[in-house]
Formats: C-alpha cells, structure tokens, sequence
C-alpha cells in the first residue's frame, strides 16, 4: 500500500475525500434522479403543497396498450440490434484478424462510423433507406420497384426495421473492436496448441475462439442493449408515434399539457430504468456462473 | 477460407454507405425522386451554415464552450475518483466502481425526468451553467473509468521520489502525476468532449429549448422539409469527431477501457 | 502565487463567468412595477432586456422574417429578440406548467408564446397568463375587439390575456397534375378520389395543430356544419357525431398513405411528403406560405389550392405573456410591434400570412399596399379564402376529438 511520509490524512479519509466530487454527482444527480423519478411516479410533488401518494400512474400504464405495445417494441428493436451487432462484429473482428497484409487501414475503415452521432446516423438511414432515398431510388432505376409507396417501409414503420438498422450499423464496430482487442497473441497461442492437438479449424473456433471471445462481447452486448433501449433520437426519427419505443412514450406523457400525466412518465422511466438494471444483473449473475466453466 | 475477405468487403462497404447519401444531400441543390444524382448542384447548404440567421454559427459556439467545459470539470472530477478505485484497495471498491458505471447502464434521459424540477427551481434551466451540470451525469463514469485504469498501472515510485525531494502536494501533482497521466487525460478528456457534444435529450430538457447546441439545431433540421440543410448541418457536426477520434487513434491502440467509451458516442 | 498558478485561476474564473453569464437574466422587471397604460415607462424599462419568444418553428420563411424585420426594428428600440423555436406550441405551455410546479413564480424563462386555441386554454385555466394589458398596447386601436373571433379564442374569454397577430385560414393544397378542381371540390369527392389513387392523401397525426384541424374539417363536413356543435362542450352532442366522424375516417383509411396504418409525425413530414411526391393533397394552415415554396423549386409549378364545399376553418392565432415571465416590458414591446400595419404589411408581402388586424382601421396607404401585392397562381387570394369561413370549435371539443382519435383511428 502506497503511503507518504508527509500524508497527514488517515487512509479512510483520503479515500473518501478523493471519492467526494464523483460521489456528488453520482449521488445527487444519478441517485437522486432516479429516486424523484420513483417517488414522483407514486405522485410525489416536490414543491406543490398539495399532492398524494397513489399508484394511480402504474395502473395507467399497465392499461395503456401505447406503453404494453411500446415494452414490445423496445425489447424487440433492441434485441435484433444487439444480435446482429454482435454476429456481425465478431465476423469482423475474426475476418480481419485473418489479414495479413493491409490490417491497419481496414481496421481504420472499420472504425470510421464510430465518430458519427446517432442523430446524424438517423438522418443517413433516413437517407438511404426512406420510400423516396437513395435505395428506393436504385431500385426503381432497376426495375424492381414502381413508386415510392411499392417500396418497403424501413422507416416509419410497425417492425422497427430502421432503427434496428441504425443502431446493427453504429455498433457492429464496437463490438468488433473489442471482440478484436480481446483476439490477443495468447488466444492465438491457444488456437495453435489446439491445431497441434489436431482439432480443425471449425472445432478450434468453436472450443477456443468463441468461448474466450464470450466474455467481452457480452459485455458489449449488454451495454449495446442498455443503449438501444435507452436512447431517444433514434426511434424518434426512424420510428412512428405508435408503437413508440419506452424514451420516447415517456418523454411524449412529460410533455403533454396535462400535468396529471407526469407520473406516468415517471413510471414509464421506472419501467426502463429496472429493465437496463435487471438485464445487468442477470448478466453479472450469469457471467459468475459461467465463468468457472472448463474450456 | 475463401468467404472471409470478400465478406469483410462488403461489411466495409455497408458500413460506409450510409455517408455517401449525406454527403452528396449536403452539396444539392435540386434532388427530386426519382433522380440517382442530384438534378442540381448548388453551395446552398454550406451557405446555410455560415448564415447568421440560421444560428448554426452560435450553436457552434455554444456546443464547443458547453463541451469543453463539461470535458474540463469531468476530468477534474474524475481524477481523484480514479486514483481513489485505481491505487487504493479498500472494501466496497467494487461497488464504488459498479455505481460510477451505473449511469452507462440506466438511460439518462429515465434519470433527468425526475430531477429536472430540480433544475427549474434552483434557477438552472435554460441556462448554460445548468446544461453542463446535467452533461456531468453520463461523462462522470468515462473519466472516473479510464483514470482509475490509468492509475492502476501507474508507477507511483515517481510521485515518492518527486515527495523524497521535497515537492509539495501540489507540485506534485501537476509536474508529476499529470504528465505521467497525459495519455489517460487525453483520452478521457476526449471521450467526454464528444459524449457532450452529441448528447440531445438532456441539453433538452436541461436547457428549454435556449441553450442551442449543435444536436438540437441538427435536430430541428432533420424535422423540416429542408433536406439540404438538414445533411449540411450533420456534415458539420461529424466534422470534430472524425478528427478528435483520428488524431488520438494511436492512443486507442489495446486500450480495452477506451473501447466500452466509443460505443457510447 | 506563481504566474502560472494566476494564469490557471484567471482561466477558471474567465469559464465560470462564461458559462453563468450566458444565460439571460439581465434587467428582470419586477412584475408589479410595469404600468402599460404608460407606455413611456414600459419602452424604458423594455430597453436592454432580451424577449424570450418561444413560437413554432416548422415554417423557415416566417423564422427568417421573425428574425429579420421583427428583430431589427425590436433593436432599434433595444429590446433583443431570443426566438425559441418548438415544434409544438403545447411544449412552451407544458414549460411555463413546469415551472408552476417548480414553485417559480417570478423570472420565468418563457416570456411570450404565439399560441391559440387548447394551449391558450390550458395555460387560463391553470391561471397561467398575465392580463389586462391588451387594450393598453398603442396600436391595439386597429384591432376589432367586437370581433367573436377576437374577443373569444376556440370558445374560451380571452380576457385580454392575448394579444391579436395573424390570421390563419385552412386550405387544401393540391397538385392539379394528379386532382382535378372537381375532385378538390368537397370532401365527399376528395375521397373518392383518394380511393381511385390510394395512398396518394394524408393528414398529420393529431394532436399536431393542422392534423386536428383536417379532421374537424371531416368531421363538418359529415355533421353539415359547426353550428349543431356551437357552444361550450357537450357530451351528448358530442358522442353521435363524433361517431359518426370516427367511422368515416377509418372507412377512408385503408385509401390514406400507408394504408392508415400510421400518419406522419408533423405538418412539416406531410409537406415533406408532398415536396418528395409521395402525396398529391393535403391541408394547410398556411396557404399563403405555398407560393415560397413554389418560387423555391420545393414544390411543382402545378400546385394549386382550394377551398372545399363545406368551407374552410379559420381562427386568429396570438401572443400569451405568461405572468412569471422574466421579461414582461420586453414582451410587450413584441406584441405592440407585432399589431404594427407597417409589420403586418411586411409579414404579408414576406410570407402572404394574413393579418390579424383590422384593415379597415388602418390608414389608405396601408390598404393600398395589402390590395397591390399580385398573389401567385398557386395561391388563394384572401377573399376567396375568407368567403366560406367557418369558425372553430369549442376547445372542449378539439381537446376531446384530439384524444379519442388515436384510440378510434389510429390505434385500429
């Protein structure tokens, strides 16, 4: 343990010192919000004299089919997403883990929408796949399509597509940077001793590659889904009003006019805040037990 | 395997697509469905952007100097914090550390919808000042989580010598510790200018449509019927990140603590 | 201290005075000290201050021309103009309800909002506006006040709690390359010529302002006018024809864009829609605004507009001061100015919106002017479009028929 001859504070004390600015924000802003969220969802008004706890907004929601249509949604928008990015990033991270000439510069390519916002991202699928974008445009050139509503609807519609397609394209990078940067010389050192031992390349991807690759992506996973789930701008763009994802129902009830819905913005941010937490702990769980698995 | 390189190719390629229709929007002047090209060309779009009455020039300023500022004070914040999870070993340090992370995990906007009434009532909302407070809340565990790795491998030999000599805390701290953290501090630095520079829904709610950056205006644009100003403007504000992210790109080289950052942009 | 440890806290102390400055609250006017009956002491107290005008900004002419001729001659007086641009009128009014909650009874960040109708309604019944002022501006000496469209907004007193701007006028905007003037004649024959081209119409999904109002249109249209829905709300006049409105727009909606499977977010997508000729028809609050975007290459030369057999909606739309407004002498300047013949005329001639004002109380030359501009072909004049003008609703109704039609329509 590092300590100084000229310390005048007790360890404890300097640890919590250190510890104190973080410590407020995480507190107050992080903490603190999502208690006011919790407590402002039962009907909590912080300055109004006059107000009283009920579960009034809870129940709201549970009848809404907006909000039931919308936690469909969500999940299914973010789980196709986190899927493909992961497939996709992981094939990636082994293709150009395969490259022996020119490694560095498809790397660089490979990372270069990692810069881009996802607002600017929506406006490219926008772009790209709207009845009346460039796709729709290439396909009618070629035949394939007559006008602007025989194309697919990509955006704006019931499924998601748009934004599935958006966040598969803004993450696949991600996972397949860290997917990369966890395929060190020693799993490759791995990869030999098995191709010694006589396993084929199949057997040595799925034995040795995959499992030790695990770890990692799920852990870009995870966070890839948090923020599929979370965020606003994309399903706000690439979406419609209904379904709508959870972000956005809930920041749609805290803007209404009508003040006694606020609660239920509230409970609809409670319901995505224990959605993001659960989904971590599970994963936390899982991971414990299956780490101590032999390879 | 035959597959894998042409595979690779056409992932590059999908990957880099979806610039081009923003790129060749941005330089239109006429483009009608169902035209491949533009039917016109035209400077219309760059002139949007530097047109006073448009306000992107004043976003502009307004995202660099919010940006910077919540950069500098994460930073600031986030030191001590990493020192304090990346030298010490002490009991609750995983818990310490899982809660810095926690605001990563649970959306921001879920966390700003209960403490906004906060900001309106201690006079924070639609001021500058407010929307930087607000920004600290996702830009916090970045620079906490890249400087307590930092400091995990740091050898702190030097700061007991540069003491042994007679340096105060202080002196210390900004002609040794500091410089031996550069890279970290540039890195989280960075992470944290482009978290703030992209995020939309807290300088939302935060700044009640008067505190105009980059992404609000982007935003709005999007909403309209003017396309041309619409890939003008997210032109412009892919423009810093490309460059940032291209110059610390040597910096990002195996550091697995910078990843988990860059998907958060 | 060393230089460089001066320089470092001059650094930090320049950041901190940036970042606290750039909000402004310079020269707040304590409310109960402004008298508008002397005018005199509101313009000296107005000088300095920055009006926080918080207004829609879907419409590029009018913010170009809000943030030209208005703010230049509100500088030449010094008061500078901060437009805040919403996409809907009901977020500057949920803003001014936040801040109530808050426990904010005094420098609220919105100082005035251009709003009517529901929202105009919300903030008085939740006593959000300041009052009384609006017979004291100097030019409201050009306003009819015995006008029901003035003195009452949707069915609510206005009370002098708004002061009048623009008056909007609904239209159906149609590319006569696909409609003919005939199919563009009623409803009855719109719709059947949505059927023969299917997926070729469509309106914004309410609550959006012009999306509510194209289906009060319908909804007139199928009850043979507002007159048997007059008055302050009532359910049992309500129930039978809002019935009957819901089954026509659902029996319609499969021949809609997408099917009626969904409807575009805004006002600003459906016209986006008909700029990239996904759609040949649609309604608008402001006909006038088509000819720019005619002129502009954003729309085709064909476009043209009508007014269908059942008429066509108007209401005058104002300017709210909320009464814990920071600002409020600022914002009074604004609503005077804006009653100006001179901004008027100016506002017609940038945008052909119409004015709110009365025009026979203004001066010849005025009219003169108003009378000389050429509208173009793609264009209503204002007397065709005021001939069959229909008055709105009650808000009680708009507020109902906003909420039911995503259940009854939308949600099918």
């Amino acid at each position: 343990m590092p300590s100084f001859r000229s310390s005048r504070l007790p360890r404890g004390l300097r640890i919590t010192l250190l510890l104190s600015p973080a410590a407020v924000v995480i507190g107050v802003f992080f903490l603190g919000g999502v208690s006011q969220a919790v407590a402002q969802s039962f009907g909590y008004q912080p300055f109004l004299p006059d107000y009283h706890w009920s579960t009034d907004a809870y129940r709201a929601i549970w009848l809404d089919p907006a909000v039931r249509a919308s936690l469909l949604i969500t999940l299914r928008v973010s789980l196709a997403s986190t899927v493909i990015a992961a497939v996709s990033g992981v094939a990636a991270a082994l293709a150009i883990r395969g490259l022996r000439r020119g490694r560095g510069w498809v790397t660089g390519l490979f990372q270069v929408n990692l810069a881009v916002p996802h607002l600017v991202g929506a406006l490219c699928m926008l772009l790209l796949l709207g009845q009346s974008g460039v796709i729709a445009r290439l396909t009618l050139t070629a035949g394939l399509s007559t006008s602007p509503a025989a194309f697919p609807q990509l955006t704006g519609d019931r499924f998601g597509w748009g934004i599935i397609a958006e966040y598969a394209w803004k993450e696949t990078p991600f996972v397949g940077i860290i997917a990369l940067a966890a395929l060190s010389r020693g799993v490759a050192d791995l990869e030999n001793a098995a191709r010694v031992l006589g396993a084929t390349q199949w057997q040595r991807r799925r034995h040795v590659t995959l499992p030790l690759l695990a770890p990692p992506v799920a852990a870009a996973s995870v966070l890839v889904f948090a923020f599929a789930a979370g965020t606003y701008e994309v399903p706000y763009l690439l979406g419609r009003s209904y379904p709508a994802t959870l972000s956005v129902v809930a920041l749609q009830d805290y803007r209404d006019t009508d003040l006694s819905v606020r609660p239920q913005a509230m409970a609809v941010a409670v319901v995505i805040t224990l959605l993001t937490t659960v989904l971590v702990i599970a994963y936390l769980a899982l991971a414990k037990r299956l780490s101590g698995r032999p390879l | 395997m035959g597959w894998g390189r042409p595979l690779l190719a056409l992932l590059i390629a999908g990957l880099l697509l979806p610039l081009v229709p923003l790129l060749a929007w941005a330089v239109s002047g006429q483009w009608r469905y169902p035209g491949l090209v533009p039917q016109r060309l035209s400077g219309r779009g760059v002139r949007i952007l530097t047109d006073p009455r448009s306000h992107v020039l004043s976003g502009v300023f307004t995202s660099t100097l919010i940006s910077v500022s919540v950069a500098a004070l994460a930073c600031a914040i986030g030191l001590p914090a990493g020192r304090a999870i990346g030298v010490y070993r002490f009991r609750g340090r995983r818990l310490v550390q899982f809660l810095l992370l926690a605001p990563v995990i649970v959306p921001g906007l879920a966390v700003t919808l209960g403490i906004q009434v906060f900001f309106i009532h201690y006079g924070l909302a639609a001021s500058t000042l407010g929307v930087v407070l607000v920004q600290l809340l996702p830009t916090v565990p970045y620079a906490a989580t890249v400087l307590g790795a930092a400091f995990a491998n740091l050898d702190l030999d030097y700061e007991r010598q540069a003491r042994a000599l007679g340096s105060g805390p202080v002196r210390t701290l900004v002609f040794v510790t500091i410089p031996l953290l550069r890279p970290a501090l540039i890195l989280a630095g960075l992470f944290c200018f482009l978290i703030s520079w992209n995020e939309y829904v807290l300088t939302l709610l935060v700044g009640a449509g008067q505190v105009q950056t980059l992404p609000l205006l982007l935003f709005a644009a999007i909403g309209s019927s003017d396309t041309t100003a619409a890939a003008a403007l997210g032109v412009l504000v892919v423009l810093p990140p490309l460059l940032l992210i291209g110059l610390a790109g040597r910096l990002l080289a195996g550091r697995s603590g910078a990843a988990i950052g860059l998907g958060r942009l | 201290m060393t230089r460089a440890r001066r320089r470092l806290l001059a650094t930090l102390a320049a950041g901190v005075l940036a970042l606290t400055g750039c909000s402004s609250s310079a020269g707040d006017t304590p409310a109960s000290s402004l008298d508008p009956p002397n005018w005199k002491s509101v313009l000296t107290a107005a000088k300095g201050q920055t009006v926080n005008w918080y207004m829609y900004g879907g419409d590029d002419t009018l913010n170009t021309f809000v943030n030209g001729y208005v703010a230049d001659r509100l500088k030449k007086v010094g008061v500078s103009l901060n437009q805040v641009k919403v996409t809907d009128t009901g977020d500057a009014v949920n803003a001014v309800l936040g801040q109530k909650q808050a426990g904010k009874t005094a420098g609220g960040a919105v100082d005035a909002i251009w709003i009517n109708g529901e929202n105009f309604a919300t903030g008085a019944q939740a006593k959000l506006w300041y009052c009384g002022w609006v017979k004291d501006l100097p030019n409201a000496r050009y306003v009819d006040f015995t006008d029901p469209a003035v003195s009452s907004d949707f069915g609510v007193p206005v009370n002098g709690c708004e002061s009048v701007w623009q008056q909007a006028d609904s239209a159906l905007v149609y590319n006569s390359g696909a409609l003919s003037a005939a199919d563009a004649g009623s409803v009855s024959s719109l719709f059947a010529w949505a059927k023969r081209h299917p997926g070729r119409f469509t309106y914004p999904a309410l609550p959006d302002f012009t999306g509510s109002m194209a289906v009060r249109t319908i909804l007139y249209d199928t009850i043979g006018g507002p007159r048997s829905l007059s008055g302050p709300f009532d359910e049992a006049k309500y129930a039978p024809a809002a019935a009957k409105l819901f089954a026509r727009l659902t029996a319609i909606a499969p021949s809609l864009w997408r099917g009626g499977s969904t409807y575009p977010q805004s006002e600003d997508a459906v016209e986006k829609l008909y700029a990239d000729g996904v759609i040949d028809a649609y309604y608008t609050y402001g006909p006038g605004a088509v000819a720019d975007k005619v002129a502009k290459g954003q729309y085709p030369k064909t476009t043209r507009e009508a007014v269908l057999s059942v008429g066509n909606i108007g209401n005058i739309s104002s300017i709210a001061i909320p009464a814990d407004a920071a600002h409020r002498a600022a914002a009074l300047v604004l609503a005077n100015l804006l009653q100006d013949p001179a901004t008027q005329l100016a506002l017609y001639q940038a945008e052909g919106i119409y004015p709110g004002i009365d025009l026979t109380r203004t001066s010849p030359p005025i009219r003169h002017a108003f009378a000389a501009i050429a509208p173009s072909p793609s264009v209503l004049p204002l007397a065709a479009l005021l001939r069959n003008a229909q008055p709105e609703l009650a808000s009680g109704y708009v507020t109902r028929i906003d909420k039911d039609w995503k259940s009854a329509v939308l949600q099918k």
